[in-house]
């Protein structure tokens, strides 16, 4: 029976000192192994949705927020940081600015250290930490030396050192290379497949949601535009490009063969699959006309 | 004959920790062109850049911009020539108005105040700023910061603009809305030089590519050329864009060696072998 | 800036304990203030230089930092020498009479010029003195020492990630100064040096603002790692008074004993 470890219900959101709300009414939940994709243009509440649901709104930045957010069962508003970060960890998009220290192995303990975890437990949680994150070996390192790529997986390695079950990834990939980028994906992709943790991802790349995601929950103007799987958001056109979705030059082939009248079938959200697709299709009309 | 614009002569140059970043690099860019510069970090594109608008002076070599050899300019007395909008845009804004922004370099070109204000004018028109010309750059959002940048080096009107991964943390509009200004300004007659990551992008926009790997040049030649060599850009982690591999896989079904760069010729091609 | 550097190392200076060399930096720093002696003074700056050198640091970064700070010993001097209080007076009056309005006004007093010269040299010595510690500690066990002394440790972080970030400021403000370059702007590379101190202040507005974007987006980075969240916190690193350190203590001890002999006997 899988559980909601993500609910947020009637959320509303409003920045200190402003006027407008930049989040209105937003629902939805996330069962405990899942991955769900936010996306939306830049502006839409994404960030602003990550750090609620990570529970540093309302905590530690201030704001009007109505409705209510339960992470792991527990009310973001009524658990402090200490508690909730042991059950959902966030990791931001620019990598520099998640850095604190002047070595790889303070950096990766420095969450842990402010819950007050004994020190011998601390470094077995570096060591699994940096195992899962490909770092072995780099504890001495400046993290400011590292790579881009390199920095943001410290940085998701100090969150995991938290040992949350719950991961937020605010864009990721978005100031990485693409050596960074894969390095990062490979990470994300074992904790999803090998450690089973429920992710939530904020990104605008299109391969990445028909990758992962299981759910796709799509933003526009701080409102919910669209919830759904892969398939279905991205083969809705209105929703693409309401909220200025790309969708995989795979997808987009689909469409527009089917525009001349050539139906693939299904709707293909990866290339291999697509492919395969248009294999089977090419082989049938050559069948067919021998 | 295309007079040749810019000539990158055996330029090479190392970094004071001695990290060596151009090797003997010869590229010769013609006016009118639209070249795009892609490579793993570290493989010298950057260095280049900076060689060309003079931040850097090649050790070894010599830039020639326009006539102008970069050694023997000013970085600014270069700027008329060439327009560089940098990563960050952050970095590149001081005024306190978006127009104030754009009239800096005019100014500083030191043109009649009518001119400055036709440039500028032209500059808001050009990067649909109009309604944001008394704004504080600081407070628009980052797809309009970006945009401001691109004024102010526009309303200078150089010949050559250079935008160094102008698309890192835009979203899809705002990616589309800078590419396609890129895109107008090769139109008018200018030589538009990208430096990317986003390789959808480059084959989208873009007629020349040069492939940086570790400070030499691994291939130079039309997008297509290009990304018709998967096995030689591996060296520099290069994927070519989904599209193009999807082209490579069905080589066999499609019977071609063809190198596709966008949606709609291999949704041709696919169309007519369905059909035959 | 040679301020935040940390350069590893075996020094006997290196393998003190931070607390040690916190209270080395802190005696010496009231010392220097409170002393008007040249010679005590120089004994502090000629011990700075000597553990400068037996712990490996190379000269070239002293010069480095007079060069550096040599615009402000100009300054001190030149404004001590001017505006202090003196009977003595080696220049005067500073503007020739015939100068309308101002003329006969001003003078340059010998009182002055010492006292200028001796905060210049105070400076100076606290400038070298201060590098001296930051080179040989890393940072997170200098953090911890300065906990383990009593500051809070939300107090010891933020001074910590504040210095760290001073050279990302100050490559920002080289970015932005190439920018301007970019522009045509030519005063940082030909113009006069009024036209240069004009120039100067457009920098910072970019440079506060990028400051202030990036401490607000380490403050939530912070928050997500829960910090401040608990009155204290555990530590992996680990510093502990030895023997070489209580040896040091007693020796900075005699040290001071004998100074403060010389200074307020005289």
């Amino acid at each position: 029976m899988n559980q909601p470890v993500i609910e947020v219900k009637k959320l509303y959101y409003r920045y200190p000192y402003a006027d407008r709300y930049v989040l209105n009414d937003i629902n939805f939940s996330v069962n405990k192994g899942e991955f769900l994709c936010i996306t939306g243009e830049n502006g839409a509440g994404k960030t602003t949705l990550s750090l609620i649901i990570s529970g540093i709104i309302p905590q530690a930045q201030g704001g009007k927020m109505r409705g209510t957010v339960t992470i792991a069962g527990l009310d973001t508003s009524e658990h402090e940081l200490a508690v909730l970060s042991q059950n959902i960890g966030i990791v931001l998009e620019d990598p520099e600015t998640q850095l604190f220290t002047s070595k790889v192995i303070n950096e990766v303990a420095f969450g842990a250290e402010n819950l007050q975890i004994p020190p011998e437990e601390i470094f077995s949680r570096i060591r699994w930490a940096l195992k899962v994150v490909r770092l072995e070996g780099y504890e001495n390192q400046h993290p400011m030396m590292l790579s881009g790529g390199q920095k943001q997986r410290v940085a998701i390695a100090s969150v995991l050192a938290m040992r949350p079950n719950i991961l937020v990834l605010d864009e990721p990939t978005s100031q990485l290379d693409p050596i960074g980028t894969i390095e990062v994906f490979e990470v994300i992709k074992e904790l999803k497949e090998k450690y089973s943790m429920t992710i939530v991802m904020v990104t605008h790349k299109s391969e990445e949601m028909a990758y992962f995601a299981d759910n796709i929950l799509v933003l526009s103007h701080g409102s919910v535009l669209a919830y759904g799987k892969p398939k279905d958001i991205l083969s809705n056109r209105e929703v693409t490009t309401n909220a200025w979705i790309t969708i995989p030059q795979i997808s987009e082939l689909y469409l527009k063969l089917k525009e001349r009248g050539i139906d693939l079938g299904e709707f293909p959200i990866l290339q291999e699959e697509g492919v395969a697709l248009i294999r089977d299709l090419l082989e049938k009309r050559l069948s067919a006309n021998a | 004959m295309p007079e040749q614009l810019i000539q990158i002569n055996n330029l090479t140059y190392t970094y004071a920790n001695g990290f060596s970043a151009l090797k003997g690099i010869n590229i010769n860019i013609n006016k009118n062109e639209f070249v795009a510069i892609i490579g793993q970090n570290g493989s010298g594109k950057s260095t280049l850049l900076k060689n060309l608008t003079g931040l850097l002076k090649p050790a070894i070599g010599d830039v020639l911009v326009d006539g102008l050899n970069t050694k023997e300019v000013s970085i600014a007395k270069l700027s008329c020539k060439v327009g560089f909008v940098l990563q960050n845009p952050d970095r590149q804004l001081f005024a306190d108005t978006v127009e104030e922004e754009i009239s800096f370099g005019p100014k500083n070109m030191k043109f009649s105040l009518q001119e400055i204000k036709e440039r500028v004018e032209m500059a808001l028109e050009y990067t649909g700023l109009k309604d944001n010309r008394d704004k504080f750059p600081p407070s628009l959002s980052a797809g309009e910061r970006a945009k401001v940048v691109i004024a102010s080096v526009v309303a200078m009107r150089p010949e050559i603009i250079i935008l160094d991964e102008p698309t890192t943390g835009q979203d899809y509009r705002g990616c589309y809305q800078i590419m396609n200004i890129a895109r107008e300004f090769h139109r008018a007659g200018h030589t538009v030089i990208v430096v990317t990551h986003n390789m959808a992008l480059v084959a989208e926009y873009a007629y020349r590519t040069i492939v940086f790997c570790k400070g030499e040049v691994l291939l130079d030649g039309t997008a297509r050329e290009v990304f018709g060599q998967p096995k030689i850009l591996q060296m520099s982690y290069i994927i070519p864009p989904q599209i193009t591999q999807i082209g490579q896989a069905l080589e066999g079904e499609l019977k071609t060696k063809k190198t596709f760069l966008r949606v709609d010729e291999i949704r041709d091609f696919i169309s007519e072998i369905y059909n035959a | 800036m040679p301020v935040i550097e940390y350069l590893p190392g075996n020094s006997f200076f290196h393998k003190l304990d931070p607390r040690v060399k916190i209270i080395f930096l802190l005696s010496f720093a009231v010392f220097i203030f409170t002393t008007r002696n040249f010679y005590i003074i120089s004994v502090i700056l000629a011990l700075a230089l000597f553990l400068w050198i037996t712990s490996g640091i190379p000269i070239a970064k002293i010069i480095n930092i007079v060069r550096l700070m040599l615009p402000i010993f100009i300054f001190v001097i030149i404004v001590q020498a001017l505006f202090q209080v003196g009977h003595t007076n080696l220049v005067s009056p500073l503007i020739p009479k015939f100068v309308p309005l101002i003329g006969g006004r001003g003078r340059i007093t010998l009182e002055g010029t010492i006292f200028g010269l001796v905060i210049g040299y105070r400076l100076l010595t606290l400038i070298i003195l201060m590098p001296l510690i930051s080179m040989t500690t890393d940072i997170n066990t200098l953090c911890l020492g300065m906990v383990k002394m009593g500051m809070s440790y939300k107090i010891a972080y933020t001074a910590t990630i504040a210095i760290n970030m001073i050279p990302s400021m100050e490559e920002q403000i080289m970015t932005v100064m190439d920018a301007q370059k970019l522009r045509g702007f030519a005063v940082f590379e030909e113009g006069r040096i009024h036209e240069k101190m004009k120039a100067y202040p457009t920098l910072v507005v970019p440079m506060v603002i990028g400051a202030m974007k990036k401490s607000m987006l380490m403050s939530v980075a912070m928050d997500a790692r829960a910090f401040g969240s608990k009155k204290t916190r555990t530590y992996i690193d680990k510093i502990a008074f030895t023997a070489t350190d209580y040896s040091a203590l007693i020796m900075l001890i005699i040290l001071l004993g004998i100074l403060s002999y010389y200074n307020f006997i005289r």
